[in-house]
């Protein structure tokens, strides 16, 4: 794994937003996490796919600082999860599973407490809210309850929630889940929207998902868990050079097989 | 400090809009109106009774802090005691549910902003009922002359009670995703902190415990009942407010503990 973690430091440096470092995660004998060691640059949309119960929302939630990792370390925007958490936190947007929303607040009202969670200055927090509202389609809907508001615009709100303070990292647990095919591709566009270079920087953008086809439509690099270790780490363009379909790495990583292709985990 | 605000701000406003506090408030007023005015006939009986039967000893020594504000305040005293664990049932439980743990612990807070934001949103709350009880009293005062800071002491007695029960509560509610099960274990350590001064008189009666052993002396110390009783009368203690500042901060402590331990698990 340190070899793993060691060439892709040298890869890059400066840029890298997320860094993570052999980072594990035990519950008694069960091990969740192995060792996952990887960078996120700047602007970069990265893929985050494995089978179901493959450690994906456990690396999200260690990433995030929801969670302690037993064993590895991991920055944010600069700064150790571990000894300077609340800056790290500060710089990270977070779409859990499932969205966290507060039934009986109003859309607006919802983002406007994030914003103030979020340490976002009062003199910002107006604009920020308009353009998070605007972004996930939300301005028409922004006086409703969200308890009354159909799934696919909670989803939505909690998009909102994790991009209104604008960080340098977003961390998205499925994001588009529940939306139907429109909403998809409006939400896609916004992610690649968020990551494209522009007044804050490109924002970086690690998303874990089950529809393949999203990560060949917005992402640029893949990431393969399977069974708590990273099977796989490769740009997509790479994958393609060799002529491979990402359907059939990620079968034959999900069944266990090493995937010699691309920058490989550990080489 | 300003996540505090913020945290109590939106827990009271969301408390504002769920049916549990109308509810509660609308319970709280029901019961105290009602004892208040059971307690004022009763007394109205007693010195109608004692003028025409001439019992002067008995009319000179009657007063409306012993008579009414007394079993009045023990009455709103056990209201509380089944209320509060009502309104801080949801505290946290509902966090768990709605998902929003995640957004909290992920969000650069500390723990202790949020269970302090937590705590503030239902001692507020709890505040608006005594403020209902202090009502009825002051009614009292548009028609008798019960003592002044004898009442206001009595009050303050029920608010700190309340204080230390949404402590309780917080704490009870930190535990579990179950609002039923949050509700349920308030209530359950509440009357155990109510009968222990109970059981240590019990005990000493019947011999078990010895009266001034440490076992007894400290069930004794954790129960409120004594100094709940002292502050109706009228005696604000130090040791007493500082008996009700310690609890509180044993259970936000526990709450505290028990909100972090998300994370290990």
């Amino acid at each position: 794994m340190s070899d793993g973690a060691e060439s892709s430091e040298s890869v890059k440096a400066d840029s890298s937003r997320i860094e993570a470092r052999g980072i594990s995660k035990r519950y008694g004998d069960f091990t969740a996490v192995e060792g996952v060691s990887f960078d996120v640059g700047e602007g970069e949309v990265v893929g985050f796919l494995g089978p179901n119960g493959a450690g994906k929302t456990t690396t999200m939630r260690i990433l995030t600082g929801f969670i302690p990792p037993t064993e590895g370390s991991a920055q944010i925007a600069g700064y150790d999860l571990f000894s300077s958490p609340l800056e790290a936190r500060r710089s990270i947007g977070y779409l859990p599973e499932s969205p966290p929303i507060y039934p009986e607040m109003s859309v607006r009202s919802y983002l406007v407490y994030v914003s103030k969670l979020k340490d976002l200055p009062r003199a910002r927090r107006k604009e920020a809210v308009d353009k998070a509202l605007e972004r996930c389609g939300l301005t028409h809907v922004q006086s409703r309850v969200i308890g009354l508001l159909s799934k696919g615009y909670r989803q939505r709100v909690g998009l909102a929630q994790a991009i209104v303070h604008e960080p340098p990292v977003l961390v998205l647990d499925e994001p588009t889940v529940g939306l139907d095919p429109i909403q998809i591709s409006e939400i896609r566009q916004l992610i690649a929207d968020l990551a494209r270079p522009g007044e804050h920087g490109g924002q970086s953008v690690i998303l874990s998902t089950h529809i393949l086809a999203e990560v060949e439509a917005i992402c640029r690099r893949v990431l393969i868990i399977n069974e708590g270790t990273l099977v796989l780490d490769a740009q997509l363009t790479a994958l393609a050079q060799e002529g491979q379909r990402l359907e059939d790495v990620f079968t034959r990583a999900a069944q266990g097989e090493s995937i010699a292709l691309g920058r490989e985990v550990g080489k | 400090m300003r996540h505090i605000t913020s945290i109590a701000g939106r827990e009271l406003s969301s408390l504002f809009v769920s049916p549990v506090a109308y509810v509660t408030l609308t319970l709280f007023a029901l019961l105290a109106g009602f004892f208040f005015l059971a307690g004022v006939l009763s007394f109205d009986a007693q010195v109608a009774e004692a003028q025409s039967l001439q019992y002067t000893d008995y009319l000179e020594k009657i007063n409306l802090n012993d008579a009414v504000l007394g079993p009045f305040f023990g009455v709103m005293w056990i209201v509380l005691l089944f209320l509060i664990p009502g309104i801080t049932m949801g505290l946290f439980a509902s966090e768990k549910v709605n998902g929003t743990q995640e957004l909290l612990l992920t969000s650069p807070i500390t723990i202790w902003e949020l269970v302090l934001g937590k705590y503030i949103a239902g001692a507020v709350f709890a505040a608006c009922l005594v403020l209902v009880a202090a009502f009825f009293t002051g009614i009292l005062f548009l028609y008798g002359n019960p003592e002044f800071w004898r009442t206001i002491s009595g009050l303050l007695g029920l608010l700190l009670l309340s204080w230390s029960y949404v402590a309780v509560g917080a704490f009870a509610s930190s535990v579990t995703r179950n609002q039923l099960i949050a509700f349920f274990l308030a209530l359950v350590l509440l009357l155990i902190l109510w009968m222990l001064a109970v059981v240590a008189d019990l005990g000493a009666a019947g011999g078990t415990i010895g009266a001034d052993s440490n076992l007894s002396e400290v069930m004794r110390f954790l129960s409120a009942s004594d100094r709940f009783e002292k502050m109706v009368r009228g005696l604000v203690d130090t040791r007493d407010l500082a008996y009700f500042a310690f609890m509180i901060s044993v259970f936000l402590v526990f709450t505290k503990t028990s909100v972090e331990s998300a994370r290990w698990r």
